[in-house]
Formats: C-alpha cells, sequence, structure tokens
C-alpha cells in the first residue's frame, strides 16, 4: 500500500466516524462537577490507605523506641541500634514515597509529549530509589533480638557463627540488591521480580518506555 | 468569566473536537471500558489544564498534548483505573453501531492494528501524520524537531507498507 493511502484510508474511515460520533454531555458536565472531584478522591484513597498504614507502623516503632530509651539498658544495645536504624530507614522511605505522590499529582499534562513523559518518566524511575532504600533494612532484623550481655560474650561459637553467617548473608542481600537494582539492571530476573513486588508492574512499564524516549532523543 | 460560562466553552470546544480524543484513546486501549476510561481521564485532565490554555497555540495542539500525555501514562499503569461516573458505564463518547460496523473495512483494521503494534510514541506520530498535521504542528505537540519527526515518519510508513505487504493477497 502506498503512503497517500494510508492518509486516505484513515481520512475515508474517520470522516464516517466523526458524523456518527456523539458526546454525551450530560455525563461530560458530571465529569466537570463535583463528581470528577469526588472521583478523584476515591482513587487518592487507596495510596493514603498505604500511607496511613505505615505512618501506623512507624508511630509503634517510635513508641518502642521511646520507651526502651526510657528504660535504657546496656542489653538493649543491639536492639536500640536494630529498630532505630529501622524507623530512620522507613521514615525515609515514607517521605520519599509522599513526595512521589505530591509530585505526580502535580503534573500538568498540556505541555509537549516528549517534556511530560520524561518527566514522567523521572518520577515512576525515582520508585527504584526507594526500593533500594528498603532494602538496607534487611540485615538488622536479624540483629535487634541480641543481647549486648550474652552476645558475643556469652554465646558459644556455634551460635556466634550461626549469627555471623545469618548476618553476613544478609548485609551480602543487602549490598547486592542496593547496587543491582537500577534503571539498567530490570533486565535482571530477580531484580525485576523484586522491584515489581514493591513498585507493581508501572515501573517496569516506565522502564520499557524509558528505552523508548533514549531512542528517540538519541 | 463566570463558571458556567467557562464550562460552556469548555464543552462547545471539545464537541468541536470530539474526534480528536476518540482516536487517540482508541489507539491506546484494547477494549471498550479501557477505552471509555481512558476517555473520561483526557477530559478531566484537558478541564484541569483549561484555565491555563495558552491561545498561542491551536485549541487543537492543547487537546492531542493532553490526550496523548494522558494516554502515554496510562498505558504504563496497571490495569486498576476507578470507574470514574456510575457502574452503568455510560459512554462520553459514543459512536452509532449501525455506522460503525458499515464502514470498519479490512484494510482500515489492519491500518489500526499495525498502528497498534508500534511503540507508544510511534504510535502517537503516526496518529498526527495521518490527521495530516502540518510538519510544525507535530513537532509543537510532540516537543521534537520537525527534522527529527519527519525522519521518524519516514521509518513507520517504511514498517506499515512492509506489514501490507506481508499480508495474503
Amino acid at each position: 500500500m502506498e503512503e497517500t493511502n494510508f492518509v486516505l484510508l484513515w481520512k475515508e474511515h474517520y470522516q464516517k466516524i466523526d458524523k456518527s460520533l456523539s458526546i454525551n454531555k450530560r455525563l461530560l458536565k458530571e465529569l466537570l462537577t463535583e463528581k470528577a472531584q469526588s472521583a478523584v478522591r476515591s482513587l487518592m484513597r487507596g495510596k493514603a490507605f498505604g500511607i496511613f498504614a505505615a505512618v501506623i507502623y512507624l508511630v509503634l516503632l517510635g513508641l518502642v523506641l521511646f520507651f526502651t530509651i526510657k528504660n535504657y539498658h546496656s542489653a538493649f544495645n543491639y536492639f536500640l541500634f536494630s529498630i532505630g536504624a529501622i524507623f530512620l530507614i522507613n521514615l525515609k522511605a515514607l517521605c520519599d514515597y509522599i513526595r512521589h505522590l505530591i509530585l505526580l499529582g502535580k503534573v500538568d499534562y498540556d505541555g509537549s509529549v516528549l517534556e511530560i513523559q520524561r518527566r514522567l518518566r523521572q518520577l515512576q524511575a525515582s520508585l527504584v530509589k526507594h526500593c533500594k532504600i528498603m532494602v538496607l533494612q534487611f540485615p538488622l532484623w536479624t540483629t535487634f533480638f541480641l543481647s549486648s550481655t550474652w552476645f558475643p560474650g556469652q554465646a558459644g561459637v556455634g551460635y556466634i557463627l550461626i549469627q555471623i553467617v545469618l548476618t553476613g548473608s544478609f548485609v551480602w542481600l543487602a549490598i547486592w540488591l542496593y547496587r543491582k537494582i537500577s534503571l539498567e539492571n530490570l533486565s535482571n530476573r530477580w531484580v525485576s521480580l523484586f522491584v515489581s513486588g514493591v513498585g507493581g508492574k508501572s515501573v517496569l512499564n516506565a522502564l520499557k518506555f524509558y528505552g523508548e524516549l533514549e531512542e528517540l532523543e538519541a | 468569566m463566570t463558571s458556567t460560562d467557562k464550562s460552556d466553552l469548555f464543552i462547545s470546544i471539545l464537541e468541536g473536537h470530539k474526534g480528536i480524543i476518540h482516536k487517540v484513546a482508541l489507539a491506546y486501549t484494547d477494549n471498550k471500558e479501557a477505552k471509555e476510561d481512558l476517555v473520561q481521564e483526557i477530559v478531566l485532565q484537558l478541564w484541569k489544564s483549561f484555565h491555563k490554555y495558552n491561545p498561542a497555540f491551536k485549541y487543537s495542539t492543547w487537546i492531542y498534548r493532553v490526550a496523548l500525555n494522558v494516554s502515554l501514562a496510562a498505558s504504563r499503569k496497571e490495569n486498576n483505573r476507578a470507574k470514574r461516573i456510575d457502574p452503568l458505564r455510560e459512554e462520553m463518547l459514543s459512536v452509532a453501531q449501525s455506522e460503525e460496523s458499515t464502514v470498519m473495512v479490512e484494510n482500515y483494521k489492519k491500518l489500526q492494528e499495525f498502528i497498534s503494534g508500534l511503540k507508544e510514541l510511534d504510535r502517537a506520530i503516526m496518529l498526527l501524520y495521518l490527521e495530516e498535521k502540518s510538519q510544525k504542528e507535530m513537532a509543537e505537540i510532540m516537543g521534537m524537531t520537525p527534522t527529527n519527526i519527519s525522519t521518524r515518519i519516514g521509518r513507520i510508513k517504511d514498517v506499515l507498507r512492509q506489514k501490507f505487504a506481508e499480508l495474503p493477497q
């Protein structure tokens, strides 16, 4: 088929369609009024619930930290350090996530396609950074239960070795994931599984599009 | 301008350019329900940006920009958009059924299928090309240089020609 025929074929079809295309004005007016606003609010509710759950989690961690510090004993050192670091990592992740949602809500769609899509792509890719931060807490979940009074001084060699292997492997996993999780490495099956678990398919779709934009701008 | 005047003006502009929204939504969705969700999302975003519409551009340029940006963003989301208005799923833009079935020729269906198979940005460029937009307007909508647009169109047309050539006669 010749190139002019593409346009002719398109025009011929849509000249007829345009005539029979009707707009539902009642529905349109509803969309422009309060109902539209409530629909947008309902979309945000799901995300707000996630934030609410994270805040409750942080408050609980904060309370545990508060009472541990209030009743401080050197036996609590491992616990204080581990839970304190987990608290800070999750606080940072939550702040990043809220910032991400605010920026996403502020995106105007009336700019040029490449400019807006580039901005959206950057925002979606920021979820990848969020994943990187979250993995840093993995090793801390293997140390919070240790007590300064019996570890390592009063623990047997076997237990110390098991603990070293356990914490060591989680440190290795956290470092590996931290270094691997990047825009470039999403073709890696494990990284892809991990990111899609945290950010959903939208992140992976955003990254496919990333390649397309790069190609277009090259 | 009162809010009623503003919404009346918006509705009349939309009425005059409804075909753009229909075509873009159709190019970026694969079923009727998803298309209707996308139409509503596009209209909502047009309404949100209406107060800062820049008269330096044509209405069609503004509508294409919003429609394409919303469609590209929506195509990367998971399919979990909430139903906007009511569960009856009335259509904002509808095509008379009898008219549609008579005009659906085989070649058009193939063209639509091939366009759907293009990369997301190429699909946007091809839509604008088929609408016979000038290179200048296409560049304004896409945010690319006219040369870049022209090169891209050439490549897409080659792909489409090739696909049509491969069809059994």
